[in-house]
């Protein structure tokens, strides 16, 4: 078939079938994911990680049931009591009290366990390794590792237990951070910080930032899927052709993003938006929210207390 | 609307001397292919762009950048002119579907508890209440059209500007829209609708304007008349040698269907329906 003459011709080959390549293995060689589609990917399950938190915030455990700027203001003064202790054993009950509130807001604790100390190792252990070693934390070697003029050199008790101190400082504070994302839907959460006073302008962009990066992740994984719908493996230039890839989208997506925000914006405009949003805001404080902070002082003087009374 | 002209970045042509006037409770198709100039029409219809010359005057008033920054002036035509935007992920921004029905009466000062209300009213009628605390990146596209259209029509504006408002849409959500678009404009709604889909026009039109693709109006006339008119509708792009019109004066006063045909292997999709359009 060659099109109506006259009209469009279409190419013969067009309309023949190809001799495909075989799919049998005899040819080509196996290789691995190249880095783009790892990150792509990678991304991906950040955002379907966050929507699948936003059904875990819609819950109905115990936080859930907060005013969410109630939670907000009682974490934060947790974290900071937490920032203040000094003892290790009471940053443990502290961590227990994050454990018992996640069961209690019938949260998965293997996933939140795992999502608090996914990160500890990366932050926290790279800074806290030399730490332990007598050359930064004098004391008493308990685990000699050589030694320097005579005197043994190794992992020191005083040492483990200011490295101990800062991971449990840490994985405490990011505890109660992970509880608040985890049980409050993002737009309360938005919410919440605008009735605590954060400017509004900032609150309608993180708003719209998090709204927007869904789709526009969208559009990279669609650009990267029509790349390699067409694409036969060629792993010498893989690297290479990946930066280039990167590249080109990244121009790409910044004109569809640009095109996207002036619509965006024009559809606001069309409502009336004149550059002070204004946003429906339905929280009520309750009997359970005042018995929460309060619960939330009483921890916060005991703990204080206890720290002091302990000395060090 | 007298005499307008736009161009994009002073040298891309989208309007070259339109001219026209709608009356309260008209239905107005504005009609043409891809890239005629339909969509900056609307924009300019709504206040968003302004014409490089030209006059557009509105409820008795001419509507400039200047007036619009005046508030009273301002708050008064957005609440009379809604405009539901063919790509509805950029008009469905909010965090929640509950807060981007709200968004507009909130944004004209009414009070909560009335918005609160319409919310719910506008959500009931389309129905799509529960959907109220779902995000819009969880919504399908007929979901978040749905959404779109309840936006603004919680707001009651007189005049609703639709761009391509059947387009990527399933057949269901089409004839949906389709039938609450003619059901807006027998309530005594204006409506003015870019299109380039022949099949509904009978349905959602008593006026249609077409463009030529040098971005003038060559025609404003009945759907019957245009519908009749093979050769205008050849001559703008709006079917193919191979698109059958089919009309039947005798059954309706209006009624008008465009069919494409395949003619071959390769695809040969008649005039009608279901495409992108940035005219």
């Amino acid at each position: 078939m060659s099109g109506d003459p006259g009209e469009r011709s279409t190419p013969r080959w067009l309309v023949q079938g190809e001799v495909a390549l075989c799919p049998c293995g005899c040819i080509g060689r196996r290789k691995k994911g190249s880095f783009v589609e790892k990150t792509i990917s990678g991304g991906s399950n950040v955002i379907r990680q966050a929507v699948f938190s936003e059904d875990v915030a819609m819950g109905r455990g115990f936080l859930q049931g907060l005013d969410p700027r109630v939670k907000i203001l009682c974490l934060f003064g947790l974290l900071v009591v937490t920032a203040f202790v000094r003892h290790l054993s009471i940053l443990l009950a502290l961590y227990a009290s994050t454990l018992l509130l996640a069961a209690v807001s019938k949260l998965s604790l293997g996933f939140f366990i795992k999502r608090v100390w996914l990160f500890i190792p990366i932050f926290t252990g790279i800074i806290v390794l030399p730490a332990m070693f007598s050359f930064i934390t004098p004391g008493n070697v308990i685990l000699p590792l050589w030694s320097w003029h005579g005197e043994p050199v190794g992992i020191t008790s005083q040492g483990l237990m200011a490295s101990g101190i800062i991971v449990a400082r840490v994985a405490t504070s990011i505890s109660f951070v992970v509880l608040l994302t985890l049980t409050t839907p993002w737009v309360r959460l938005l919410g919440a910080l605008r009735a605590l006073f954060v400017p509004k302008i900032f609150i309608l962009i993180i708003g719209m930032a998090y709204r927007y990066i869904y789709l526009l992740l969208n559009s990279v994984t669609d650009m990267y899927m029509s790349r390699k719908a067409r694409s036969v493996g060629n792993d010498q230039g893989d690297v290479k052709e990946g930066r280039r890839f990167v590249s080109a989208t990244a121009g790409a997506l910044f004109g569809k993003s640009h095109a996207l925000s002036t619509e965006v914006h024009q559809a606001m405009v069309s409502r009336g938006y004149t550059g002070s949003p204004r946003t429906l805001t339905t929280s009520h404080v309750r009997a359970m929210d005042v018995a929460f902070t309060v619960a939330v002082l009483l921890t916060a003087v005991l703990v204080i207390g206890g720290d002091h009374l302990l000395g060090g | 609307m007298r005499d307008l002209r736009y161009s994009y970045l002073g040298k891309f042509p989208a309007l070259e001397g339109v001219s026209f006037s709608v009356s309260s409770g008209e239905s107005v198709a504005l009609l043409g292919a891809n890239g005629c100039g339909k969509s900056t029409l609307l924009k300019i219809l709504d206040g968003l762009l302004f014409a490089d010359s030209g006059e557009f005057r509105a409820f008795g008033q001419e509507v400039t950048e200047d007036n619009l920054e005046d508030e009273q002036f301002s708050m008064g035509f957005r609440s009379r002119v809604g405009f539901i935007f063919q790509n509805s992920d950029a008009q469905v921004f909010s965090p929640t579907v509950r807060e981007e029905v709200a968004f507009g009466p909130l944004q004209l000062g009414w009070k909560v508890k009335k918005v609160e209300r319409r919310v719910a009213d506008v959500l009931e009628m389309l129905e799509i209440p529960h959907l109220a605390d779902r995000a819009p990146y969880q919504l399908s596209g007929g979901e978040k059209k749905r959404v779109a259209i309840a936006s603004v029509l919680v707001m009651n504006p007189e005049v609703i500007l639709f761009d391509e408002p059947t387009a990527a849409l399933d057949p269901r959500t089409q004839q949906w829209l389709v039938e609450l678009i003619a059901e807006l404009n027998r309530s005594g709604k204006t409506v003015v609708l870019a299109t380039h889909d022949l099949d509904v026009l009978d349905i959602v039109a008593g006026r249609c304007l077409v463009f030529s693709e040098q971005h003038r109006i060559v025609l404003d006339a009945a759907p019957t008349q245009i519908l009749n008119d093979r050769d205008l509708l050849l001559s703008v792009n709006l079917i193919h040698d191979h698109t059958h019109v089919h009309f039947d004066p005798n059954t309706l006063e209006s009624a008008g269907s465009a069919h494409g045909h395949e003619h071959d292997a390769l695809h040969h999709v008649g005039g009608s329906g279901g495409e992108h359009d940035r005219g």
